[in-house]
This record gives C-alpha cells, structure tokens and sequence, in this order.
C-alpha cells in the first residue's frame, strides 16, 4: 500500500513534465515524463500500478480521466477513443504524451486490487470444532466479492449488535466465494453470544476487508517456520493451502501449533490431510498443561522450534497468537539466527 | 450501492462435483486431490508424438491437460509453445507459418513468437509495435527418448528452474532396482532411458477421464475382461481370473526424493493370490504356460508392464489427459536393440504379432471397458458412488500417492477444443464424421482452384 500524496520527483530530466495520477482510494501519485514519451511507459517505470495491455491505443485497458493540463498524441500513435470521449477528458495513458503538467483520475486503487470494501455474505455452517472454537463458513451473497491475500483478516459486523470483530480468513482466495473463520469463544463475548445462541445457516453477515500487512510472501522457496497460538492456527491454513496449490517446488514448512490443554486442540484431522498432501509439512502439536497424549507433547510451541537441528538461517517464519506467545517466538527465532525482517507476525487480543 | 437491494444469496455453481462432497466436509479423503484432478495433472512430463511423426521443419498441435501445445523441430531440435496466438487466441497449428528456423507466425495477424522463449519478436506488419519484445507465449521443455517425444506440460508460471528431468517421471529401471524389487522369474525389464532402447507402439484417442483409464491398468480384477482374448489361447498362456492381495503390504510405495513417484505391485510373489477357478460358476483356468508379469505406475500415470508380452520386452502406457472425458491412449514397446539386425527382428514381430494381437486385440478390451465406466464418473457423482473392494486396494493406493506427489492440479481448460461441449464447430465437426481428438486439424489450402 502506498501512502497518500507520495512524491517520487527525486530528479526530474530536463524537458520533462509532471504527471499527477489520482488513484480512487486518495493516493497521488507524480512522476516525471520524458518529453515525446507515453505517459504510461514513464508511470510503469516508476513503478505505478498502472492498468494496462496491448500498449498501442487499442484495448482500452490504461483509460483515464484529464482533470488538468493538455496532453497530446504520441507521434504515429492511434486511439480507439471516439472524438466525444476526448471532449470528456478521457485519455488512453499508452499513446498519450504531456504537454506540460498534468493530472488524471483513475477509477482504481493503488494497491492493484485490494482495495477494502464491504460485502454481504450468507452463513453456510456453524461448527464447534474444540472445547472453545468455533469454525464458521461464510459464502460471499450474490453481487458481493472480496479480495485478499492469505493470512490477512476481515471485520465481520456482529448481527444484532453495533460490534465489530476482526478474524483470520482459514481458507484461501481459491475457495471464494466460501471463507472460512476459526473463532475462539470468550465467556460474554458479543460474537460468542451470536455464536452459540442465535447463529445458523443463511443468516447475513456484513464483513469488511481485506486487513493487515501479514499475508504469505509468494515465491519464497527457503524454509517456513509457522508457529500458530490457538485459532492463530487459520492464517496457517491458508497459507499452507496457498502453499500447496501454486505452481514449481514446495518450500520446507514446519509448523508448530500450541492450544491450552487437549481439549481445547482442533484441526488435527485436517494438518494430518495437509502432511498427507505436502509431503515438505512438518507439524508439532503442543499442549500448555494436562498429561500428554499421542502424537502431542506438553510445553509451549515457541520452544519446539529448533529442537530438531540448526535453523536454515534464510528461513522465513511467520507468527500468529497472543501477544506473549509471538513476543516469546520472535526472540527464539532471532536467537536461532533468523534475520528479523523474515519474521512476519500479528497478534490478536481476546474480545 | 442501492441501499434498498435485497440480499441474495449466489446461484449455485456446478463445478463437476458431487452434492455430497460440495456439502459434507466428512468426505474429504486423503486422494481429494486427486478427485479434483479431472483435467490431469500439470507440470508434469508427457508423451507428446513419435519421433517420425515429427519429421524435420514439421508443425503439430496436440492438447494436453486442456494446454494447447504445437510443436516444431528444426535442424533436428524439437521446441514446443502454446498453441493459442496471445493476440486473439488463433491456434498457430492450424495453418503452419514460419518465415525462419527461429520462429512461429500466426497465420492470421502475423504475431511472430521466438521458438526458444515464446517472446513475441516481431509482427508481420508491425514491426515497430510497442508490444515486441514484452510479452510472449509460455515455452514447455521437450525432450526426446527411444523415438519418443516428451514435453514438459506446465502452467505459465511454474519457474524453468523447478523443471524435474524426464526420469523423475518415467518408471522406476533395472538393474538398479533389482535388490529393492527383486524379479526371479524374468530378466530386467528395459527402460526408455537405457542405451539401445527402441519404442514400438500407438496412440489413440479414448473416450473416458484419464484417471478412469489409467486405474484399468494395474487393476489385478481386470484381467477377467482378457480371459478369451486370442493372444491368450493361442498361446495357451495361464492368465487367472483375477489376482487378490495376499499380505500385510502387497503393494510398495516409491518415493524417492530424486526419482518417480509411484507404486510398484508384488504380483507373483506369496503377497497376491491368482484366483483359478470358481466352483460356483464352473469356471477353471487350466492353460498350460505360465505369463508371469508386474505392474507399477508411477507420476503422471504412466504403467509399467515388466515382462510383457514376452521377456526382454516391457510395456509402457500412458492416459495423457487431453480434456476431462477424452484422453491419449499410449500403448508402447520397448526392447533394447544393439543392433540393426536385432531392431529389424523386435519391428518384424512387432508388426505381425504386437501389433495385431497385443496393442490392437488384447488392449481394445481395455479401452472398451474404461469407456463402460466412464458415464458413471462424468459428472463426479462415481468417486462418491463407487462401492471398492479387496483388490482396489491398488486404485486407492494409486490415488493417495498421486494426491501426494502430484506437482499441479490442472485448471479447466480455458478457449481450447472440449472446454465448452456443445460449440458450433464440435457439433459442425461431429456431423461431418469428426470426433473430438487429439491433434489439431490443419486448414486445408483454398487457393487451388
């Protein structure tokens, strides 16, 4: 995301104009265009999420609205814009070239398509999967979509109430229109209210998002290091199943998943399905107290990591819990020789 | 927004799976992956064509996994691109234009595509058009073996550099295997991949889902379907009428980091039980020559028949996916030939006994009988349906290890032949006697009056 009226002038060449792009969520972006060259070429080579094509003033994809300046044709070029679409401003960016400053508006937003936005959405299943979690399943109603990247989150508006809550999506963007949440259930909690007494399938739901700065890097082939705090566990899932399902090899992952007592564990069956499939999927399970059962040992999941054998030190982790579990991995981690800006987390707070 | 607009929920998408599976999350499986694989899996290796199919300066398009792909040798290299023009979608197979030995031309706007990478390195009549050189069409890696042709069918971003070689995909060999899968009564079985080696064989068109196909292949309850086949009486060969697992673990997996990913039956051996006869319906086999024999598959679905149909010789098939109820049948030979005289004897035999009894007679059955399965699967009820038995045991074997070790799930096929059913050009092609297939039809030239 880039941040509003952000200036990237640092040195302008001679002869130059100022272009001014107005994205629709409030970011401004300028650049610099060579006299004589498409004002589309200048915006990409400086990085600007710029719609566009076949480059050659035909498809339309890189249309525009002049809200200031003159421009003209870059020489030789043709449009497809009939004469009256002029008059109203709009321009194609590819053979567009700026006769002096100028600004456009652009019906899209700077972040290429994650802009946050409202969306209804039906309740398909309401499941209690542990002694304290809920696995709720939302579809996206008819008219309504979101964007997201796994391991972001989205706010849902409790249904009955002036609440808002924020969960992890436990599916990933392949599954749309289902989402999938894992909710822990809090004594007096609105949503654990709603939860447990008045939810059921095709009730509304209004959710907002996508949410946070803590989604899967995609590409990254070194080691992953997961280490999920109770329903911490959903971006996880969505990340492993990202994971799975794109293209060219499959990173390492080792997951280490800690919940309270036995009881309170969920998703077993699920992460065995997930090891069955990703043949590279590590998973240690973890119980805080009570006596140890098969296949999950009693401690916490931050010491677990590491036990095993040196880290890769190119590995990258990503963290989800409470505040304390996260504080507590992001320092084994860095003690085990991790660099910090290859550990992403995001905490959550009950409520 | 309108505010006042009611809220709706979404009209239900079919997507080929069964009402079950979409509603109980409890019948998820281990091979779910696998039941999700209607169009084959991608990012694998595939026979493509014969060597001498692909004679020098020829062009073929063929379909893999719902890919267009058309291949070019020039000076002996074989390249291959995506058969789909990136200006509008035009199959550059369909009429072959290539100005040079570096490049494919779209017949219709002359987009030019180089052979080696796909970048788009000229237009026709638009040489100075700002899209040359940024963008292209996806390459696929080939590579040719014993007189086949193998591309690497992958998605448009699975990196180059994660591209396997060509024997992580293609049967375990011998000697190198014969301590792990011991073989006392027949000699090792040839590979494509040894020196010498010379494939003999066919390929087809069938009409079924690949996966149906291919599980007929090692399915030991299957050879019922052969009991009276000519081979089989003419040389009095003792085929039972079906073989049971016998052991704790009648099947091995094979999962080694570097090499292909499959299962290997112990046919013949005290862990599967051939069944002779049975008394209720008067049935004994009572032949006289024993045909003994193994089948492993291993990823993408590709048979290993040792021993078969005589020793020295092993068969090898393949069910290449081409769309989701329609695939390449490959039956193939291989023997190694050291030299011209022993590759004349293999082809003299091949043609007049292979050929006719095995490839043709023998497996006709099976392709008939993948076909009697088909309807049940062709809308995704079958996977839910099906009622397995003891000697499934090698299906589901197959279908976890392949949910396990595939390396992509192929996605429908998109503006190819087979992607939408009913198009004007099928029902026009049908009614001239056409059935949907494997290769791309050329454009037979007007111009000739």
């Amino acid at each position: 995301m880039l941040t509003p009226t952000e200036h990237d002038l640092a040195a302008a060449p001679p002869g130059a104009a100022t272009v001014t792009f107005c994205f629709s969520d409030g970011v401004e972006r300028s650049v610099a265009v060579p006299s004589g060259g498409s004002i589309l070429a200048a915006g990409l080579e400086a990085g600007l999420p710029l719609t566009h094509q076949c480059r050659s003033g035909t498809c339309s994809s890189c249309l525009a609205t002049l809200t200031a300046g003159d421009t003209g044709p870059v020489p030789g070029s043709n449009s497809s814009l009939f004469a009256s679409e002029m008059a109203a401003g709009k321009r194609l960016l590819c053979v567009s070239q700026a006769r002096g400053d100028c600004r456009f508006a652009l019906d899209y937003a700077s972040s290429g398509g994650e802009q946050v936005t409202t969306a209804q959405t039906f309740v398909n299943t309401v499941e209690r999967v542990a002694a304290d979690v809920m696995r709720l399943e939302l579809e996206l109603a008819e008219g309504s979509w979101i964007d997201f990247r796994p391991g972001q989150f989205i706010q849902l508006s409790v249904p009955g109430t002036d609440q808002t809550r924020s969960y992890s999506i436990a599916s990933t963007p392949a599954q749309l229109p289902k989402i999938e949440l894992l909710v822990r259930l809090i004594p007096g909690g609105v949503m654990s209210d709603w939860l447990l007494n008045r939810a059921a399938a095709d009730a509304v739901v209004e959710i907002a998002g996508p949410y946070g700065a803590f989604f899967l890097r995609e590409g990254e082939k070194a080691p992953h290091i997961m280490i999920a705090g109770g329903t911490g566990l959903a971006p996880m899932m969505a990340m492993i199943d990202q994971i799975r399902a794109r293209p060219g090899r499959k990173p390492q992952i080792l997951l280490s998943f800690g919940c309270t007592s036995v009881a309170g564990l969920f998703h077993r069956e699920a992460l065995a399905l997930r090891q069955h499939w990703l043949p590279g999927l590590q998973v240690h399970l973890s119980v805080d107290h009570g006596a140890a059962v098969d296949g999950v040992r009693v401690g916490n999941p931050v010491e677990v990591v590491g036990q095993g054998g040196a880290l890769d030190p190119a590995s990258v982790a990503y963290l989800c819990g409470p505040p304390g579990m996260v504080e507590a991995a992001r320092g084994h981690l860095e003690a085990l020789g991790l660099s910090p800006e290859n550990i992403f987390s995001e905490r959550f707070v009950a409520s | 927004m309108n505010e006042a607009a009611p809220i709706r929920r979404r009209s239900t998408v079919r997507m080929n799976t069964s009402d079950k599976r979409l509603n109980d999350s409890a019948s998820q499986s281990q091979y779910q992956p696998y039941k999700d694989a209607a169009w084959g899996f991608v990012n694998h290796w595939y026979p493509a064509l014969f060597s001498e199919e692909l004679p020098e300066d020829k062009v073929e398009g063929i379909q893999i996994c719902g890919i267009p792909i058309v291949l070019r040798r020039v000076d002996g290299k074989i390249y291959a691109l995506k058969d789909q023009c990136l200006h509008r979608g035009v199959r550059l197979s369909a009429k072959p234009t290539c100005f040079n030995k570096s490049s494919i031309t779209c017949w219709y706007h002359g987009f030019t595509f180089d052979l080696a990478d796909g970048l788009l390195s000229t237009i026709v009549a638009n040489p100075d058009d700002p899209l040359v050189g940024t963008t292209g069409i996806t390459s696929y890696p080939v590579e040719e073996a014993g007189g086949m042709i193998f591309v690497f069918v992958r998605e448009d971003d699975y990196p180059l550099d994660d591209v396997p070689p060509l024997s992580q995909d293609l049967p375990i060999r011998f000697p190198e295997n014969n301590a792990r899968f011991p073989h006392p009564l027949w000699p090792d079985a040839p590979s494509l991949l040894d020196e010498g080696a010379v494939a003999l064989g066919l390929h087809r068109t069938g009409q079924s889902n690949w996966r149906i196909a291919c599980e007929n292949g090692f399915d030991n309850a299957h050879i019922l379907i052969h009991k009276d086949n000519t081979i089989v009486h003419a040389l009095n060969w003792v085929l039972p009428l079906g073989i049971l697992p016998n052991h704790e673990e009648p099947i091995t997996l094979t999962e080694d980091e570097d090499g292909p990913k499959g299962l290997m039956q112990w046919l013949f051996t005290d862990r599967w039980k051939p069944v002779m006869e049975n008394p209720a319906l008067g049935l004994k086999i009572d032949a006289l020559n024993g045909r003994f024999y193994r089948t492993s598959v291993v990823l993408p679905g590709c048979l290993m028949v040792e021993n078969w149909p005589e020793e020295h010789i092993v068969q090898y098939e393949w069910y290449v996916p081409i769309t989701d109820d329609l695939y390449e049948y490959w039956e193939v030979m291989v023997r190694v030939c050291k030299t011209d005289q022993e590759k004349a004897a293999f082809k003299h035999r091949f043609d007049h006994v292979f050929m006719p009894l095995c490839l043709r007679g023998f497996n006709d059955c099976d392709l008939y009988a993948r076909e009697a399965m088909e309807e049940f699967y062709a809308d995704g009820t079958g996977w839910d349906n099906e009622q397995l038995a003891a000697t499934d045991v090698s299906a589901i074997t197959w279908r976890k290890v392949a949910s396990r070790w595939n390396r992509g799930i192929a996605k429908p096929g998109k503006g190819v032949p087979g992607a939408t059913k009913t198009s004007s050009i099928r029902l026009r092609r049908l009614a001239e006697g056409k059935a949907p297939g494997y290769f791309v039809e050329k454009i037979e030239d007007v111009n000739t009056y």
